[in-house]
């Protein structure tokens, strides 16, 4: 991953247009279309998970949140993409509300989780005040995604573990944000640039800028 | 007040909304040419009129390009004045057209320098001033009725809701839509109809230049003819300035006055009458695959490639169909699913060395004889056997299998390139079929040739312009020589140079034996073809001896299907505001009587949402299953009442069965829940069942209440009554209107890897790996669209919106009181078996 990073740590990160604040019409549309195909890609991830989620959570029941990173992803990518604030909630949350929408078993707590974990990502950019996009950036969104969605499913779905269960789920669910939705969000991100689907975001600018000029 | 069509779009009293088409009030010209009036008017009238284009100085670099699209290009266009655009794939005509709409970084990032000035002002300074039409038909669709979608220009200046009816109306009568529904999806539209209602969309911001980028390239013959004949009819209307792009100049000559070529630098190579340019620059144009009018058609190439088709025994037919019926079943986010026959009861028999040619009106199921002929749908009744696979059905058979006997051209093949070079791209079906690598590569050098490709030969095929990704994908496709080639379309919107390709890959595969099915509209096509196949829309089906009851049954069912293309286009909705069930299908819905509706799906789309969230706080409180018990009793009562449908018509279907289907996964949720409870609960039956029963009662409301979210209103209500950010909003809903295409896409590129013989097996590795490369196939093609549809949402004033008014109502009715009332009690109902423990 060192090489992934590389060019982000090096300080040729391109930033967002400023004001940060003031969305462009493609930063919008791009946000929204991430969150809508990945709306449908957490509802087949809804119905696929179940068995890899049965064997991990077999022998220890908070290991199933090893099978819980995948709906991680939408906020992290929208953060990375368009680096701007609320980017991470708006994807997350709309594709949260897509998958609720094509019929979820979790109904409308597929919607908090979606806010939760969108919160969640925002945060890890806001850390690094949106000027990082690198794999650090992009391990803190998913690991905080990752805790948030940990601690709100105490409340809704674990109400019955004790704490060590609880803080076992938070940990792994954490880690899991950081090391597979984190990192595969990045590597996602990179893909897409160099695919030229990026071409009016930071990272499809950074990809550009990086290729040899032909 | 001048009584002119002026930039101010709040002025109704110039459009008329009836059925016959709009007049322009003027002091003259009303009946005289435009031109006359253009040539002999005033200062006054020329205001009015399109406005004056002034490019100086105009540069354009994007970002990692050497080169700049444009290098310090200077034109100028007067006002009313038709120019046609001219040059080879890649010069930078797109380009120049969004410089001309102030549109360049909105879906690019690049240098810019120089200045265009729309009548003094940056284009972008008023919303709609230049309006756009793209290439691809329903690109630039942003709402889920054509209403709302014309109105959506209207919304970003912020018109007043009530003042939109006449300048929506006007514009759709201006565009020959007026005739239909304004709840019409603009997904059921043709082609064509979708290019016109993108143009309507244009007019409804009264603009003064229009832009058109090769509007009726993906259009059949008929349906690109509608489209220049209203745009003739609405620049001679509104004298709008028109710059138009197209390789086809024949049917546009006519209507425009100039003929600007720019050459593959982007610099203008000629400028004048178009007859003038013609004749000085005809050649050259040709040259650069441009369809100049008569000129005739260009030879297909002559590909000498030893092709060696697969034998098939003597006598043996390619393909054969008997008696086929092919269904299938749309299904839109939140809608109920509709089924559709496209081919109903048909035969067709493919022998070596023929071209079938099959002709008929769009819809009419050219493209789903393709599918059922190539394994890539299971006919749904019927029989369809390839000569190389024997009694295999082909839809049954491996990928690798059916690569081996069919290939598949589909019209627009450049989403379904699968390498990550040009040359691995041609070969990409070789190797997976096992052709001898010499005789493999041997091909593939000759066609890199032949079709141009050989500069690009290691070239990322994503990166290449559009023209070299459809020759690499026709060759591509069949370079193994398959027995059964199958073909959309393959002519459709290419240059000359394409043209030839594909049509000299074709011809040579066909004279060596393979057999060709081609949809088409092209007469170039149909000329050389074996035999022409007329495909028509399936007619009601008949049946033979029916009893008297049978009888009046089909006549009922006839009706029905009579009905069912006005169901389509969108009659879906029933009442203001309300909606069907989801379960109730199509046929049901066109019946005479009006259905009833549930008392939920009588609230907007807010309220059962915020009722579903509002039992969230539930879990903190269930500590037994006693509590949880009285909880779902209140939500069955309460959910009873809610899908209740009083009152007269008839009985709605589905209601309950809908109900069923979607606890399926609730069920499983919860035995899955309970199960891991008793194993970590020391077995206890009681916590078991408390977390099982907690779960229901969380998720029973949603089940009920959130198939009656719509969420095209969603949008509206979010942002009227919530007030959340607007542009967000409508970001969000333009997006949702494309769920329904991701889904089709996903399963033309899974499609495009198995008849390619690339799809995975059976291990469970091979699949994953062809669902992540499908996926990112996916996300690639989506923020595509996402681009151009900003471009789209942008001419129409989108990018300026700050404070924008809403076409739709968001109203709050008594029955969403009642059902926040109902949310309301249930979370009382959990407080009170807190406060009051039962058992």
């Amino acid at each position: 991953m060192t090489n992934l990073n590389a060019a982000a740590e090096r300080g040729r990160t391109i930033l967002a247009t400023r004001p940060l604040n003031r969305w462009r019409t493609i930063d919008l549309l791009t946000c929204a279309f991430l969150g809508v195909a990945f709306g449908a890609i957490y509802w087949a991830w809804g119905i696929a998970y179940a068995v890899p989620s049965e064997i991990l959570s077999a022998p220890f029941a908070p290991l199933g949140a090893l099978a819980n990173w995948p709906w991680l992803m939408a906020g992290i990518l929208g953060g990375l993409i368009i680096r701007r604030p609320g980017a991470a909630v708006f994807a997350e949350v709309l594709a949260a509300a897509v998958s609720m929408l094509i019929v979820t078993k979790w109904g409308a707590m597929t919607f908090v989780s979606g806010v939760v974990q969108g919160v969640g990502a925002e945060l890890g950019f806001l850390l690094f005040g949106y000027r990082r996009f690198g794999a650090r950036a992009a391990m803190v969104a998913g690991a905080l995604a990752g805790a948030l969605e940990a601690i709100f499913e105490w409340y809704s779905y674990w109400t019955d573990w004790d704490m060590t269960f609880k803080l076992a789920y938070l940990i792994l669910l954490a880690a899991a944000g950081a090391v597979f939705a984190g990192l595969l969000s990045l590597a996602l991100t990179r893909g897409l640039a160099r695919a030229g689907a990026l071409n009016s975001l930071p990272p499809g600018q950074e990809a550009r800028e990086s290729r040899t000029i032909a | 007040m001048n009584p002119e069509r002026l930039p101010d779009p709040t002025a109704p009293e110039v459009i008329a909304a009836g059925a016959d088409a709009p007049v322009v009030i003027a002091a003259e010209g009303e009946s005289g040419p435009e031109g006359e009036v253009a040539a002999e008017a005033g200062s006054e009238v020329l205001s009015r009129a399109g406005a004056a284009v002034d490019i100086a100085g105009l540069t354009w670099r994007p970002y990692g390009r050497a080169t700049p699209v444009l290098t310090g290009l200077d034109l100028r266009v007067e006002p009313g004045q038709r120019v046609l655009l001219v040059g080879p794939s890649g010069s930078g005509k797109s380009t120049l057209l969004r410089a001309i709409a102030g549109l360049l970084q909105t879906a690019d990032s690049g240098e810019l320098a120089g200045s265009v000035l729309v009548d003094a002002v940056a284009p972008q300074d008023r919303p709609g001033l230049v309006g756009m039409v793209m290439q691809e038909p329903g690109a630039g669709v942003v709402a889920s009725s054509i209403g709302r979608d014309v109105a959506f220009g209207l919304e970003n200046v912020g018109m007043q809701r009530a003042e939109m009816a006449a300048p929506v109306a006007g514009a759709l009568t201006a565009v020959g839509l007026g005739s239909l529904d304004l709840d019409t999806s603009p997904w059921t539209l043709s082609g064509g109809e979708q290019q016109r209602l993108a143009l309507a969309g244009a007019l409804a911001l009264s603009p003064r230049v229009l832009l058109l980028d090769e509007p009726t390239s993906m259009l059949d013959p008929e349906n690109a003819a509608g489209v220049r004949s209203v745009v003739a009819e609405v620049v001679a209307r509104d004298l709008l300035t028109l710059v138009v792009v197209e390789h086809r100049l024949g049917p546009w000559l006519d209507l425009v006055d100039r003929l600007v070529v720019i050459d593959a630098r982007g610099a203008v190579v000629a400028d004048g009458g178009p007859r003038e340019v013609l004749a000085s620059h005809g050649s050259s144009l040709v040259a650069q695959g441009i369809w100049v009018p008569g000129i005739p058609d260009p030879v297909p190439l002559t590909l000498d490639l030893d092709w060696a088709p697969p034998a098939l025994a003597a006598g043996t037919s390619v393909a054969t169909a008997e008696d086929v019926t092919v269904r299938h079943t749309r299904q839109d986010l939140g809608r109920a699913p509709r089924e559709v026959t496209a081919v109903r009861g048909g035969d067709l028999t493919v022998r070596p060395g023929q071209l079938l040619a099959l002709v008929g009106p769009s819809g009419a199921g050219k493209s789903s004889w393709l599918r059922v002929l190539g394994g890539m749908v299971a006919p749904t009744k019927g029989t369809v056997r390839l000569g190389l696979a024997g009694e295999t059905p082909p839809h049954e058979l491996g990928s690798v299998e059916l690569a081996r006997a069919v290939a598949w051209v589909p019209q627009w093949a450049s989403a379904t390139l699968l390498a990550r070079t040009v040359r691995d791209e041609l070969l990409l079906t070789a190797r997976a079929v096992g052709l001898d690598e010499t005789v493999a590569t041997a091909r593939a050098e000759l066609l890199l040739d032949a079709l141009g490709l050989r500069a690009i030969a290691e070239v990322d095929p994503r990166l290449i312009s559009g023209g070299e990704q459809r020759r690499l994908a026709v060759a591509a496709a069949v370079l193994h020589q398959p027995s059964l080639v199958l073909a959309d379309e393959p002519t459709v919107g290419q240059d000359r140079l394409t043209w030839a390709a594909v049509m000299g890959v074709l011809e040579s595969i066909q004279r060596a034996g393979s057999g060709l099915v081609v949809t088409t509209h092209d007469g170039g096509v149909t000329a050389v073809a074996t035999r022409i196949v007329g495909v028509r829309r399936p007619e009601p089906k008949k049946t033979k001896k029916p009893s008297k009851k049978k009888l009046a049954k089909l006549a009922e069912r006839q009706e029905a299907e009579r009905q069912e293309p006005s169901v389509e286009r969108g009659a879906m909705r029933v009442g203001g505001g309300g909606r069907l069930a989801p379960d109730v299908s199509a046929g049901v819905a066109a019946e005479a009587a009006p259905v009833r509706e549930p008392l939920v799906a009588r609230a907007g789309p807010l309220s059962p949402l915020l009722a579903s969230l509002m039992v969230l706080p539930l879990p903190a409180l269930v500590t037994s299953w006693r509590q949880a018990l009285w909880i779902i009793a209140a939500e069955v009562m309460l959910g009873a009442i809610a899908l209740w449908a009083p009152g007269r018509g008839a009985r709605p279907r589905g209601r309950w069965r809908g109900l069923l289907l979607r606890a399926i996964p609730l069920s499983i949720g919860v035995v899955t829940m309970a199960w891991s409870a008793w194993l970590l609960g020391g077995r206890d039956l009681e916590i078991a069942s408390t977390a099982g029963l907690r779960l229901v009662a969380l998720v029973l409301p949603s089940i009920v209440l959130l198939p009656f979210v719509d969420p095209d209103a969603l949008g509206d209500h979010l942002a009227q009554r919530l007030h959340l950010p607007a542009r967000p909003v409508v970001a969000a809903t333009a997006a949702l209107q494309r769920f329904q295409a991701f889904g089709e896409l996903w399963r033309e590129l899974m499609t495009a890897r198995r008849i390619r013989g690339v799809g995975a097996g059976s291990s469970w590795v091979e699949r994953s790996q062809e669902i992540a490369g499908v996926t990112f196939a996916l996300l690639v093609a989506a923020l595509g669209q996402a681009g151009r549809l900003a471009v789209a949402m942008d001419a129409r004033g989108f990018g300026g919106a700050r404070r924008r008014t809403w076409a739709g109502a968001a109203p709050w009715r008594l029955p969403d009181t009642l059902v926040m009332l109902g949310g309301l009690l249930v979370v009382a109902v959990g407080v009170l078996t807190v406060v009051f423990p039962p058992g």
